[in-house]
């Protein structure tokens, strides 16, 4: 097996679930578990890997639904305003963008009081033009490792 | 971490979570690879009871799964790619369809607001995404067509979900 192939096989098994232990991998691949172990560091490290984190259902714990904000900024600042929205709780996923916005943030929603504040939360931040809104309805996942919402 | 009871309190009725859930939740959403022992210590209550808590809301389904966010771009020099979709009204699920079943696609929903149709996608190379944008474009009933380059690394928010 190369290099590659185990860190492919690496990134395969911990997206299903973050918590198989490496042993369990390492078996799997019939290499020792400290091979794992430091492939894991180094993908984290070079950035391959970004976080492990847990997947909550947002319907269960009072959310209603997902809403992206396509927010314009003034030029230059993204990396300022970005900082700011990744804060937000609620926020499950931010980041720069290149096309009609700047930036790209994807929020649970409990419901419509909410949604405003977020967006006035978001228009308040200084450097901040333009929000706009996206509501999502029957959304669908169809690679839910991919991207985490 | 839990400042507040009177708040705790109340999601505790509303949505069944207490105040140990939400402690776990908020360690595995910074690092899903944490043990039991760890967060036990930090909670200040046994492995088994954060064993147990866990388990109860793997089985009520609040807890979907765990997973690692990847960088498409440095695994495999991918991008990532928003799409927004306008389309004339009334329109069919065979739009949603089509779109679903382009190659890359992560997520497809009907959407209000500015778009009627809004969608992730993972696409290999700037070829790529102009070609999806065109195979979109010429649907039936599709009025305009936006696509937004997502660059750096997308960035998670280190507290999402208001638990507390």
């Amino acid at each position: 097996m190369d290099a590659d192939k185990i860190d492919i096989a690496i990134i395969d098994a911990l997206k299903k679930d973050a918590r198989t232990s490496f042993r369990e991998i390492a078996r799997l691949l019939k290499v020792s578990p400290d091979t794992i172990s430091n492939r894991f560091e180094r993908l984290k490290k070079e950035g391959v890997i970004i976080n492990s984190t847990v997947v909550i259902d947002p319907s269960l714990i009072g959310y209603s639904f997902i809403t992206r904000f396509g927010i314009n900024v003034k030029p230059a600042y993204s990396a300022q305003v970005l900082e700011k929205i990744i804060q937000l709780p609620s926020v499950i996923v931010a980041s720069k963008l290149v096309g009609s916005h700047d930036v790209i943030a994807i929020s649970v929603v409990k419901d419509f009081p909410h949604l405003c504040g977020l967006r006035d939360t978001i228009l308040e931040m200084p450097y901040v033009e333009k929000v706009e809104v996206g509501m999502w309805i029957e959304t669908m996942e169809l690679c839910p490792h991919y991207f985490l919402i | 971490m839990i400042e507040t009871t009177s708040c705790i309190d109340h999601h505790m009725s509303e949505n069944e979570i207490d105040k140990i859930d939400i402690q776990i939740l908020r360690l595995l959403q910074g690092d899903a690879r944490r043990s039991f022992k760890e967060i036990a210590k930090q909670c200040k209550v046994s492995a088994d009871t954060i064993k147990n808590h866990y388990n109860v809301m793997i089985k009520k389904g609040i807890i979907r799964g765990t997973t690692i966010v990847i960088d498409p771009k440095q695994l495999e020099k991918k991008y990532l790619v928003f799409i927004g979709i306008q389309v004339t009204h009334p329109y069919s699920d065979q739009i949603l369809n089509m779109v679903k079943r382009i190659s890359g696609m992560c997520v497809v929903t009907r959407a209000i607001g500015r778009y009627d149709i809004e969608a992730i996608a993972i696409q290999d190379d700037i070829e790529k995404i102009g070609i999806t944008k065109s195979t979109i474009s010429d649907f039936q009933q599709v009025k305009n067509v936006d696509v937004d380059i997502l660059v750096d690394k997308p960035l998670l928010c280190p507290k999402n979900f208001e638990l507390d």
